[in-house]
C-alpha cells in the first residue's frame, strides 16, 4: 500500500542542478512514486520533466526557475495527493532461465543453479525507476542471497530480453546495450516498442511495459 | 521528389533536430544536434523553424548529390565544403557537395528547405540509434525537403550569410565554466582544485552519449546510488577521469557528478574533436 506522508515538505531537501533543475532528497520511496505522479497530475509552472533516481527525484523546468517555486508547489502537494494512490497491476514475466551467467552466480552465492532461479521467482518486486536505457526497470525485492557487486569489467553488449540482477536490484535489458549485470536468462516480453514511440505520454503503456511503482513477477517456464 | 542523395557518409550522417522532451523518466534521453544553436542557424538562414530536420554530418568524407535547384544551408563544424559555414546558398541539380578536410569542429548542420521529411519518435525526428529510434544514413539514401520546386524563396540573391557576431568562434583554446555537480561536496578539496588547475584533452573514446577527458586523476568518493543524469554533467568513474555526459547519454547513472556545464555550453563543448585541450574554472 502507498501511503503519502502527511508532512512531505518537511523530508525534503532541495539541491539545484544545472541551470533548470533541482534534485528532491532525503525522500521516503512512497513520496519519490507519489512525486513522479503529481507532476503528471498537477505539474508546477513551467515544468518540463522528472526523473527518478534510487533515492531521489529530478524536477526539471522549461527555464530557471526559484526553489520557492518548488517549495511551494510541494506545499500545494501534501492534501491534494492524499487518497490518489492506487494499487499497481502485477505484470507477470515468463523467463526462460538459461543465462550465460548462471554457473557464475551459483558459483558466487554457493547456491545451486535451481535454487538461484526459486530466489529469483519467488518475490513480487517493485519498479524503483526506469533508465538507464528506454524502459529498463530497476527492481526492488531481489533476494539478499543474491545481492552480487556489478562484474569489474562491463560486457560490451547485453541482449534486449535479458533478465538480469545487479547489486540489491533485479532487471531486464530494454535494449541492446553495455552493462554489468549478470545474465540468469531471457524474456520475450518486448520492454521498449520504437515503433509505437508517438508523442502522447498517455499512450505510454503501448510503448513500454513497466513505470516506476508497477509490481512485476518472474515465472520460469 | 528527392532532394539530396547520399554518395558517401564520411564518418557518419544521420538526421537530427532539437530534440525530444517529457519521456526521460522512461529512460529515453533528449537526443537531438550534439551542436543546437549550429542546427538552429543552419535552419534560420533559410526561413526554416528552428526545430526543422536537418542533416548531421561528422567530421570528414559525406558526399552528396544535389537532385533539384535549391537552396540549402549549413552551420557548424568547417569541412571543407565550398558552401561556408554560417551562409545558405543556391544550389543547382546535379551538385556535388563534399566535405573533404576536418578544419574546425566536429559536427556540421546541412538544412534544406522547410527541413527535412522525416519519420518521428517521441515527437522529434533526432536519430538515436543506441536505442532503436531510427538508423544512420546510408549510401543510396535519399532526403527530401518538406518545401520544394516552386516554393524556391529569396529570387534574385544567390546567398545568404549569417551576421558574423552570431557565429561562435571553434578556436582550439576552450574554457569552460562549471556549476557545482549534485556530489560536489563528497569530492576532496584536493580534486576540485585538480579539476580546474590542470588541462584536459578529450580523449579518443567520446560518442554522441559521452566525451571522456584525460588529464590528472581525480579522487573518487563513493560510489552512489544511480540518479538523473543530466548532459553537460561531469562524471568521475573510477579511473578519475572525467566524462561529459553528452545529449544522447543515459538518463540515470551511478558515478557522482563533481559539475555541470552551463547548458549555453554544451554546442561549444560538442564541437572539441579528440585531442582538443579544455581548461575549467568555476563560475563563483
Amino acid at each position: 500500500m502507498l501511503n503519502m506522508p502527511t508532512n512531505l515538505y518537511d523530508l525534503v531537501r532541495i539541491r539545484e542542478y544545472g541551470e533548470r533543475g533541482y534534485l528532491l532528497e532525503q525522500l521516503s520511496d512512497e513520496a519519490r512514486v507519489a512525486i513522479e505522479r503529481a507532476t503528471t497530475l498537477q505539474p508546477p509552472e513551467a515544468f518540463a520533466e522528472c526523473v527518478l533516481g534510487a533515492k531521489n527525484v529530478l524536477l526539471l523546468f522549461q527555464r530557471p526557475v526559484t526553489p520557492r517555486l518548488v517549495e511551494n508547489w510541494l506545499r500545494s502537494l501534501t492534501a491534494e495527493l492524499q487518497g490518489e494512490q492506487q494499487e499497481q497491476p502485477c505484470i507477470e514475466v515468463p523467463v526462460v532461465y538459461d543465462g550465460a551467467d548462471l554457473e557464475e552466480v551459483s558459483a558466487r552465492t554457493g547456491l545451486s543453479v535451481d535454487r538461484v532461479i526459486e530466489l529469483h521467482t519467488a518475490p513480487v518486486y517493485r519498479v524503483r525507476m526506469i533508465g538507464f536505457t528506454p524502459g529498463f526497470p530497476y527492481l526492488d525485492g531481489l533476494d539478499q542471497r543474491l545481492h552480487l557487486d556489478r562484474k569489474a569489467a562491463p560486457l560490451s553488449r547485453i541482449e534486449p530480453g535479458t533478465v538480469a540482477i545487479g547489486g540489491s536490484h533485479a532487471g531486464i535489458y530494454s535494449v541492446a546495450s553495455p552493462g554489468g549485470w549478470y545474465r540468469l536468462g531471457r524474456t520475450e516480453l518486448s520492454l521498449f516498442q520504437p515503433e509505437q514511440a508517438c508523442n502522447n505520454v498517455t499512450q505510454w503503456r503501448s510503448i513500454f511495459s513497466f513505470a516506476a511503482g508497477d509490481s512485476v513477477k518472474f515465472v520460469a517456464l | 521528389m528527392a532532394t539530396i542523395e547520399i554518395l558517401a557518409t564520411g564518418m557518419g550522417l544521420s538526421i537530427q533536430d532539437q530534440g525530444r522532451s517529457g519521456w526521460r523518466r522512461f529512460g529515453v534521453p533528449p537526443g537531438g544536434a550534439m551542436d543546437r544553436y549550429a542546427a538552429q542557424a543552419a535552419n534560420r538562414l533559410l526561413g526554416n523553424s528552428k526545430d526543422a530536420p536537418v542533416l548531421e554530418i561528422l567530421m570528414q568524407g559525406a558526399q552528396l548529390r544535389v537532385l533539384e535547384d535549391t537552396w540549402v544551408a549549413l552551420a557548424g563544424a568547417d569541412l571543407g565544403s565550398s558552401i561556408r559555414p554560417w551562409t545558405a546558398c543556391r544550389v543547382q541539380a546535379g551538385t556535388i557537395l563534399t566535405f573533404p578536410v576536418n578544419r574546425s569542429g566536429l559536427w556540421a548542420y546541412l538544412a534544406v528547405l522547410g527541413g527535412i521529411e522525416s519519420e518521428r519518435w517521441f515527437g522529434s525526428a533526432s536519430v538515436d540509434t543506441r536505442n532503436g529510434l531510427g538508423r544512420r544514413l546510408e549510401c543510396g539514401d535519399y532526403l527530401s525537403a518538406v518545401a520544394s520546386g516552386a516554393e524556391i524563396p529569396y529570387t534574385g540573391v544567390s546567398r545568404r550569410v549569417l551576421r558574423s557576431d552570431l557565429q561562435p568562434e571553434m578556436a582550439n583554446a576552450n574554457e569552460f565554466e562549471l556549476l557545482p555537480g549534485p556530489q560536489f561536496e563528497q569530492f576532496t578539496e584536493a580534486a576540485r582544485a585538480e579539476l580546474v588547475g590542470f588541462g584536459w584533452t578529450v580523449a579518443a573514446q567520446s560518442d554522441r552519449t559521452g566525451y571522456r577527458l584525460s588529464g590528472p586523476v581525480l579522487e573518487v568518493p563513493n560510489s552512489i546510488l544511480s540518479e538523473p543524469v543530466l548532459p553537460g554533467s561531469l562524471q568521475i568513474p573510477g579511473n578519475g577521469q572525467p566524462i561529459v555526459t553528452m545529449i544522447d547519454g543515459p538518463t540515470v547513472g551511478g558515478y557522482a557528478k563533481i559539475a555541470i556545464l552551463q547548458e549555453a555550453d554544451l554546442d561549444h563543448m560538442a564541437q572539441c574533436r579528440p585531442g582538443t585541450e579544455l581548461k575549467f574554472r568555476w563560475k563563483i
